[in-house]
């Protein structure tokens, strides 16, 4: 059965698409800006995406480590839990 | 594995310079050889005319102000030498603090040296680590860093967009109390303005604080020239408005303003206020002449959107994609950046100054031309520019539309 954090990151992958290049494989360690070649506002623009659909808020100092779809899925299920 | 060299960043840094250099002038090393007036220099040997100064009320040549900076160098010297907490202010700080509370009519003002302290010192006095700071996506660098320096919580909502920020207020719930909303009144980019009455709605409901940035809008807006803030009825329920003397008061120097009795407390608890020298007597001086300047003349506040009025009408009749409000900072937008890059050029090579914006410093990704009207600018000198912008626009157009 998915853990929590997996249905987070197949969520997350799903509001990815979207916006970026079909043909790139989205995995966990997919890498927003060496990967998927987004500027720093796409990836916040994403982020606020996200917020909005869990309806959580996220705020800067938490983002400033994450690099990859895993380390956001981690971050978000902190502020789904509580 | 390579070790990395504490230098190897600047590969990165100068490979970006080294493109930007590649297609045209390198619009980062502008060198103005020498200034004429608040809109005429000479670059690159040329005479030009200058739309990309933030000049916006033409005082940096005003006969007042600069009568005033030259006697306050000859009575006071040329520096201060010092903080204001080690060293002392001197009497014409404390005046324009004075001054400038009177201005807002609000009790209290504390002056920075720089418009960038002014937001950096504001923010890490007022917001600590365990407060919150909900900000505009499209708010200042300064503002960014000053929050980062603060310790305090950001979350940041779409630009100028209500139900975005009342989503986050809500999100936070009971922390809205100790919450401080960050807007700017006059956007520096696109030029539109912050939806104040709403953002005020929102921050009773959940009872929160405002700090409002002023630095493209005072003496601009408003009947008094207090800026977007006057001008939407909302002075009273606005906590904290910062602002910079570098644009419209054509100095240097930054300042806070607040009917909160706890301001000149800041003065104990900024770093960006207590470990840096205070400003010039000069530059105090010009400051003081410029602020009289606005309360006396507002006629220059008139000429000023009169100006921006018919260069915006101007450049919509080209059918060029603008800002969506009519202000002293007009965006000319392009979808790609390399055309944005060579009109910029060919109006510069043309004797006509603006400012380039390419991505990451936009806000949305776009690239643009930002003109920044002022009012010394004559109407001859408007009809100039649109001239220029319709002889390299029109020709480009037919290019695109034959290809």
């Amino acid at each position: 059965m998915a853990t929590q954090e997996e249905k987070i990151e197949e969520t997350l992958r799903e509001i990815l698409s979207g916006s970026v290049d079909s043909s790139v494989d989205l995995a966990s360690s997919t890498n927003f800006v060496s990967d998927l070649g987004l500027e720093s506002i796409q990836v916040l623009e994403f982020v606020m995406e996200v917020e909005e659909h869990f309806d959580i808020a996220i705020d800067m100092e938490s983002l400033s480590d994450v690099l990859t779809i895993g380390q956001l899925a981690k971050v978000v299920a902190e502020l789904v839990k509580d | 594995m390579d070790k990395v060299d504490l230098l190897d960043k600047f590969g990165k840094i100068s490979a970006n310079r080294d493109q930007l250099s590649a297609v045209g002038r390198d619009p980062t090393s502008i060198v103005i050889d020498r200034i004429i007036s608040p809109t005429e220099a000479i670059i690159d040997g040329k005479p030009t005319i200058l739309v990309g100064t933030n000049n916006y009320l033409g005082l940096t040549f005003d006969p007042e102000c600069v009568a005033a900076g030259q006697s306050a160098l000859a009575e006071a010297g040329t520096g201060t030498t010092g903080s204001r907490m080690a060293n002392g202010s001197y009497a014409p700080h404390l005046a324009l603090e004075r001054e400038l509370a009177d201005f807002y009519d609000v009790p209290h003002a504390m002056v920075f040296s720089t418009g960038y302290a002014a937001n950096l010192g504001t923010l890490a006095a007022l917001v600590n680590t365990g407060d919150v700071v909900v900000m505009d996506a499209d708010a200042h660098a300064s503002l960014y860093d000053g929050c980062r320096m603060s310790g305090g919580s950001v979350y940041r909502f779409r630009h100028n967009d209500m139900t975005s920020l009342g989503n986050r207020l809500r999100r936070l719930a009971e922390k809205a109390s100790r919450t401080l909303i960050v807007v700017e009144g006059l956007y520096s980019v696109l030029g539109d303005r912050a939806p104040l009455r709403e953002i005020v709605a929102l921050k009773r409901e959940f009872g929160a604080h405002l700090l409002v940035d002023e630095a493209h809008s005072l003496g601009i807006y408003g009947e008094h020239g207090r800026g977007v803030c006057e001008e939407l009825g909302v002075m009273e329920d606005v906590d904290f408005i910062v602002g910079t003397f570098s644009k419209s008061l054509g100095a240097t120097g930054g300042f806070c303003a607040s009917r909160h009795d706890v301001l000149p407390l800041f003065r104990y608890a900024s770093r960006p206020y207590i470990f840096t020298a205070s400003g010039n007597p000069s530059v105090i001086a010009t400051t003081r002449a410029a602020l009289r300047q606005i309360s006396a003349r507002p006629q220059l506040r008139q000429k000023l959107h009169d100006n921006a009025e018919r260069l915006y009408r101007g450049l919509e009749a080209m059918g060029l994609r603008l800002g969506a409000d009519v202000s002293p900072v007009i965006a000319v937008r392009f979808e790609q950046s390399e055309d944005a890059a060579r009109t910029w050029e060919r109006l510069l090579e043309a004797g006509i100054y603006t400012n380039l914006f390419v991505p990451p410093a936009t806000p949305d990704g776009s690239s643009l031309l930002r003109c920044s009207v002022s009012a010394a600018h004559s109407e001859e000198q408007i009809d100039t520019i649109l001239q220029r912008f319709r002889e390299i626009i029109e020709p480009a157009k037919s290019r695109a539309a034959g290809s």
